[in-house]
Formats: C-alpha cells, sequence, structure tokens
C-alpha cells in the first residue's frame, strides 16, 4: 500500500489550513454563495437537502485499519454514527454542519485522508478495480499508475478548473469490472507487439441522461508518455469543451459532437507537440520505485485444513462472498453492506472499527472498496476464513449475498439528495421484502439491480442486470427500466424495456422480471447469459400483460 | 517556487491599453506607446494567431470568471507553443486563483479591487505541489517521477 511521506503529508495539512480560512471568508461574507460553492465542492462539501454531505476521497478504493477506526471517529463526533460507501469507492457523511467542517478535514488529515477532487469541475478522484494486484489475469498492477495520476492531477496547474467533472478509470485485468467505458476517460493497461506496456485510451464515456460508452481514441500509449498524452486530451477539453450549457458539460458531448476521428486528431496534434516536454515524460527508474511500493504483502503458503465442522450458513457465505487470491493459500473476502432492511453502501461506527479490527488480524490492515458499495478484505489466510466468518456474523457484516439480489446497489435518492427525483432505497428495501417473503430472494444466483434516483444515474443502473431510474410526473414518481447492461468482461448499456412503471407497480414489475429469468434459466446460468440468450420480448410481456 | 513577489517584479508594462486581437491589428501602426497589449477573449485560438501575438509587448487573459480555467491552457500554450517572450499579464484575478495563475506561466498579475486589502502571501497557501509547472521545478526529488 502506498504510504504518504513527508511532502504527501504536508501537502493535505496546507490545503486544509487553506480550506479553513476559505470558509472563514464565507463566514465573513467575502466570499459569495457561487464562489464558495465552487470552493468547496471541490473541498468534497455538498450542500444537500437536510444538512452538508461531505465525500471523503479513498484513491483507487484503497483504505487501511487505522483510517477506518478515524472514519469511525467522524461519523460518532460529526455525524449520525454511520457513512456511506459510494459507487465510486469513496465514503460520504451526511449529516454534516458547516461550522465543524474544517475540524473534520483536520482529522481526515491525521490518517492522511482527505476530500480533496471528489467533487467540482475537476478532475475526480480515481477508480480501478479492487481486486487489482491479486487478479490471476492482470497485464499489471493498475494502482501505481493510479497514484502517480492522482498526485499528478491533484491541484493541478492548469486543469483545476475545467468545464465538467471529469472521472478517470484504470484497469489492469483483461477483464473489465470497473466499467472503464462509462468514465471520462478510461485508460486499459495492454502490450503492445512488442511486449512493451502501455495503454489503449478511451474517451467520452459517461451515464447520466445522455449515456455513452467512450470510444477507443488510441489503441496503443507507452507507458512513460500516458501523463502527456492525459494533458492533451485535458488541454483539447479545457480549450473547446462546452461552458455555456449546464446539461452539455461533459466530455462525451465534445466527442460526439466533433465526431471520434476529429477529437482523436485534434489530441494527437496537441500530443505531438508536447510529447517531447521532458517534465512530463515517466522516468523508468523512478517509476519501478513507486511500483514497488504495491508490492505484494504475501508469498505463497501451504493452506492448513481445518477440521472445525463448519455450518451451513458459512458454507452459503463462502460460496458467495469469497474468491481465491492469485497467492497460493490466501483467499479475498467480500463483505456485503447491504443488509436487509438498511440503505446499501451504510456503514455504522461500530462496524468501522470491527471491520478495522479485522483487517488488523486477517488481512494486514488492508481493506479495498468495490462499486457496489461493499469492502473486500484482500489477502486472508484460507485457514482463517471461519473464524473472520464468525467475527463478521457478531456485527452483521456476513450477509450471505454478493453478487446477488439480496445485493442491491442504490444512490441515495430522495432521503438525502437535493437533486432526487425519487427515492432510491424505500424501493431497495421493498423489492428484498417482496422477494424475502416469496422465498426467491436468495435463490436469484448472481443478478444486480442498482437504482438512482434521477439522471445523474450515481447507482449506475445503465449497466445492471435490472436497472432503475427515478423520475416524476406532474406529482407522480415512475421508475424506468433497463435491462441486460453489465461491465463483467465489457461495459454494455441495458436497454429500456419500455415505458416508465409507477412507484405503485415497481416492485411487481421487478418480481416479474425475476419470475422469466428464473423461469427460463438453465443450471448455472446467471441473469446476464439469460438476457443474451432469449432477449427483452419475454421480459417486456411479463412487465406489461 | 517564486515568491510572488518575484511575479509582481516582472511586470515591464506598468502603463497599459489593452484592446482584442483585431482592434489591436487596426491601432498598431497609429497607436500611443499606451495602446500597448492585446486581451485574449475565451474564444481566441492562441496557437493560430502567432505571428500577430509575437509581436504584441503585453498580451493579457482575463480571469474574472470564477469558475472559467480556460485561460490556464491559453496561457500555457502562448508561453511553451508559440513560445511567446513578451509579457504575460493576468487581470481581473481573484485571490483563490493565485496559486494557479502563478503557477501558470504569467509575468504579473492584477488583483480584483475586492482583494487589495489581503495580504500579497495570502493566496500562497502551498510550499509543496505535485506537478512540475512553468514557475516551480514541481515535485520534490524523491516525488518527483517523471
Ligand atoms: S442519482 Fe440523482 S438522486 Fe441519486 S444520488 Fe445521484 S444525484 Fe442524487
Amino acid at each position: 500500500m502506498y504510504k504518504y511521506d513527508e511532502v504527501d503529508v504536508n501537502f493535505i495539512n496546507q490545503r486544509s489550513n487553506q480550506f479553513t480560512k476559505q470558509v472563514e471568508r464565507y463566514f465573513d461574507n467575502e466570499l459569495d454563495d457561487d464562489q464558495f460553492r465552487s470552493i468547496r465542492l471541490r473541498n468534497g462539501l455538498y450542500q444537500e437537502l437536510h444538512a452538508y454531505m461531505l465525500r471523503v476521497a479513498i484513491p483507487y478504493g484503497t483504505i487501511n485499519s487505522k483510517q477506518l477506526v478515524q472514519l469511525a471517529h467522524i461519523a460518532d463526533k460529526y455525524d449520525r454514527g454511520y457513512g456511506h460507501f459510494t459507487t465510486r469507492q469513496n465514503i460520504q457523511f451526511n449529516w454534516i454542519k458547516l461550522s465543524q467542517i474544517t475540524e473534520i478535514i483536520a482529522d481526515l488529515a491525521k490518517v492522511d485522508m482527505h476530500a480533496i477532487q471528489t467533487s467540482g469541475k475537476v478532475m475526480r478522484n480515481i477508480t480501478a478495480d479492487p481486486l487489482s494486484g491479486i487478479r490471476e489475469d492482470e497485464v499489471a498492477d493498475a494502482r501505481p499508475y493510479c497514484e502517480l495520476i492522482r498526485q499528478w492531477f491533484t491541484v493541478h496547474p492548469e486543469f483545476s478548473w475545467l468545464p465538467g467533472k471529469f472521472k478517470i478509470a484504470i484497469n489492469g485485468s483483461e477483464r473489465d469490472e470497473i466499467g472503464l467505458q462509462f468514465h471520462d476517460l478510461g485508460l486499459q493497461v495492454v502490450l503492445n507487439d512488442d511486449n512493451e506496456l502501455g495503454f489503449s485510451v478511451y474517451v467520452g464515456g459517461g451515464l447520466g441522461a445522455a449515456p455513452m460508452l467512450a470510444p477507443n481514441i488510441k489503441s496503443f500509449v507507452p507507458e512513460q508518455d500516458i501523463l502527456s498524452y492525459i494533458e492533451s486530451v485535458l488541454r483539447v477539453y479545457n480549450l473547446i469543451g462546452q461552458r455555456s450549457n449546464d446539461k452539455r458539460l461533459r466530455i462525451k458531448f465534445l466527442v460526439k459532437k466533433l465526431g471520434i476521428e476529429r477529437f482523436s486528431e485534434l489530441v494527437e496534434r496537441d500530443w505531438l507537440a508536447s510529447k517531447g516536454d521532458d517534465d512530463i515524460k515517466l522516468n523508468a527508474v523512478k517509476l519501478n520505485k513507486i511500483k514497488q511500493e504495491f508490492s505484494l504483502p504475501i508469498e505463497p503458503i501451504k493452506s492448513i485444513t481445518n477440521n472445525t465442522t463448519v455450518d451451513f450458513n458459512y458454507s452459503i457465505w463462502k460460496n458467495n462472498n469469497v474468491i481465491s487470491n492469485k497467492i497460493d493459500g490466501y483467499s479475498i473476502v467480500y463483505i456485503s453492506l447491504s443488509q436487509l432492511g438498511s440503505a446499501p453502501g451504510n456503514i455504522y461506527s461500530d462496524q468501522l472499527i470491527q471491520l478495522s479490527k479485522l483487517a488488523s488480524s486477517y488481512s494486514l490492515g488492508e481493506v479495498r472498496t468495490t462499486k457496489k458499495q461493499d469492502v473486500v478484505l484482500p489477502y486472508v489466510r484460507n485457514q482463517d476464513l471461519y473464524v473472520l466468518w464468525q467475527q463478521l456474523e457478531l456485527f452483521d457484516l456476513s450477509s450471505p449475498h454478493n453478487s446477488t439480489l439480496a445485493h442491491i446497489v442504490a444512490c441515495p435518492g430522495a432521503d438525502y439528495c437535493s437533486l432526487a427525483k425519487t427515492e432510491s432505497i424505500s424501493v431497495a428495501q421493498r423489492v428484498q421484502q417482496r422477494l424475502n417473503e416469496n422465498g426467491i430472494l436468495f435463490e436469484t444466483g448472481e443478478l444486480g439491480l442498482h437504482i438512482s434516483g434521477c439522471e445523474n444515474s450515481c447507482a449506475h443502473h445503465h449497466v445492471a442486470d435490472i436497472g432503475l431510474l427515478g423520475l416524476n410526473k406532474g406529482e407522480e414518481n415512475f421508475y424506468q427500466i433497463t435491462l441486460g447492461g453489465g461491465t463483467k468482461h465489457k461495459t454494455v448499456l441495458g436497454k429500456k424495456i419500455g415505458r416508465a412503471v409507477s412507484s405503485d407497480n415497481v416492485i411487481d414489475a421487478v418480481e416479474k422480471i425475476v419470475g422469466v429469468y428464473i423461469k427460463n434459466r438453465k443450471p448455472d446460468e446467471n441473469f446476464n447469459q439469460v438476457f443474451n440468450r432469449i432477449g427483452i420480448q419475454l421480459f417486456k410481456e411479463s412487465v406489461y400483460a | 517556487m517564486l515568491k510572488v513577489k518575484d511575479i509582481e517584479k516582472k511586470q515591464k508594462n506598468k502603463n497599459r491599453t489593452l484592446r482584442y486581437i483585431e482592434q489591436w491589428i487596426l491601432e498598431k501602426g497609429k497607436a500611443s506607446d499606451l495602446i500597448n497589449g492585446i486581451l485574449i477573449r475565451p474564444t481566441d485560438d492562441v496557437e493560430s494567431l502567432a505571428v500577430t501575438l509575437n509581436q504584441a509587448p503585453l498580451i493579457a487573459f482575463d480571469f474574472n470568471n470564477f469558475d472559467d480555467g480556460i485561460s490556464y491552457s491559453q496561457v500555457k500554450i502562448l508561453r511553451k507553443r508559440v513560445g511567446y517572450k513578451g509579457e504575460i499579464r493576468a487581470i481581473n484575478v481573484h485571490i483563490d486563483h493565485l496559486q494557479f495563475i502563478f503557477r501558470s506561466g504569467v509575468d504579473s498579475y492584477e488583483l480584483l479591487p475586492q482583494y487589495k486589502k489581503y495580504n500579497e502571501d495570502y493566496g500562497i497557501d502551498f510550499s509543496v505541489c505535485y506537478q512540475a509547472a512553468e514557475n516551480n521545478v514541481g515535485l520534490l526529488e524523491k516525488h518527483r517521477i517523471y
């Protein structure tokens, strides 16, 4: 895991002091609301329905035990005892008082955490596969590049006031489980014919009201030139991206307007003029140094077979939530935070503390967060799995439903978010309740349901097996349903099933869709495979019958 | 890093009168000495105007719009790609932008009047930064991986 040194520590402390001064100026009426909005967003602070919301960065979803304890402290001291893991691997606190914000930021800085660039028209916190470094099929671990790019984009002198937000993801694996193509910039680590490392670059993806999969604009950029290439993409965007129409700020609209070819040409032209600049070329020796910071902290061990009498619940949990690490003798454990009856992604302070202890005891103090709002312990010895499960049981952290319908992804929706059109959390709860009553909740196998409360699509509903998007029509709430989206091997946008269904009918509709899936599935098939085989028609007929 | 004072000292053209580029071309021959600078608009393509820009002793960028960072890329292109050797001035600067202005490659800046009361070092909150930029060498050696 990357460790902050003096420079990093100084930097976040100085940023924290700067923000403190800016908050004071706002209180003294020396910054107007618009200016302060722009500044506070760049420091992760939103103004929501009932309070301020602070989004804390968890760069590429990696967090340690000490930081988890501090998050618990923040939840207890400044919030209502819980936080909420987001679909972009961050954590947010929904009940923040502006008068306490500078204290919170200072508390975060004590454990090398911050909220820099988690919102606003800037390069946002970078995301990566939570299994980076421990996947069998990786071309290379994405994390060193993530860290490098994190440093490079932090308070960048040229690109800190962009036309719109700019989200970057990096994937080092041959599977794409991070939805590379729904990011503004997606970097896929690849090898060229000469076996040299580099990146295949996708630009202009995004969900929201006009979902677009990012096209590939360059099949190979050598590793040492990646920063200059990203700069060229950003420079073109910064210079000619739309700034006046609030609905067309993202780079996807520029790519669409110019066409992929013209856009790539402009980037290429800028890049040819700038890539020779030594200031921005990666130095191989120093790059290797940063790679070493991410070298795996475990070595193969012989698994000791435990003779413990294992119980049925443990077996289900192990089956659904545990996969093997690429290092022999180790496992990767998913901990689902989507408990029945609670808001997906929510975690209470006692759970944070328990998670921290378990990470220290069983996973070398490291935890990863995922875009499905759950967490992963990356380095668990096989022989510790049963004891770990028993401990998780004590704190309600052992839900055995990773990737099943009992694990729903939902944005905060109308309960917290000022932009929401509809509720999300209550729909998740109603779906789970209904399917639980009918006895099929745990029988669905791999099936993802994602619910967004408005077109901003924070729950990534476009790329779910079943996606629900909340809409308002007059006084009434409706949900538009999409089916067959996914980010397993590549990013696929779901197809709209038909007209939106009312809030009263949405649970019936989901139940019918699940019914068609269960009726038609062959042994070992998941929803995605069934959908690809039988198409949308049967689902449509059952929902609108 | 340069200190703010160093940047201000580089202000060569004390009196300045700014014109948009078309007007500047028209007035060039006959203008008084005071009309010495070109004011770049967000829509101006700095690179394609290189020949004219290189003839002006002063080029200014307006940073009044708090949320708009287009000028940072224009300044970069003017300095790096066009190779402009004259004075680049940032005008109507907000103090919260100073840290960016400072590293963008401008030679001099003029704060908006409402910030007059601030100490000139107010906007310089950082002794470290992660990137190499026009006015600083960027990362300390340990961090400097490019
Ligand atoms: S999708 Fe909309 S309602 Fe949900 S969190 Fe995002 S902005 Fe808010």
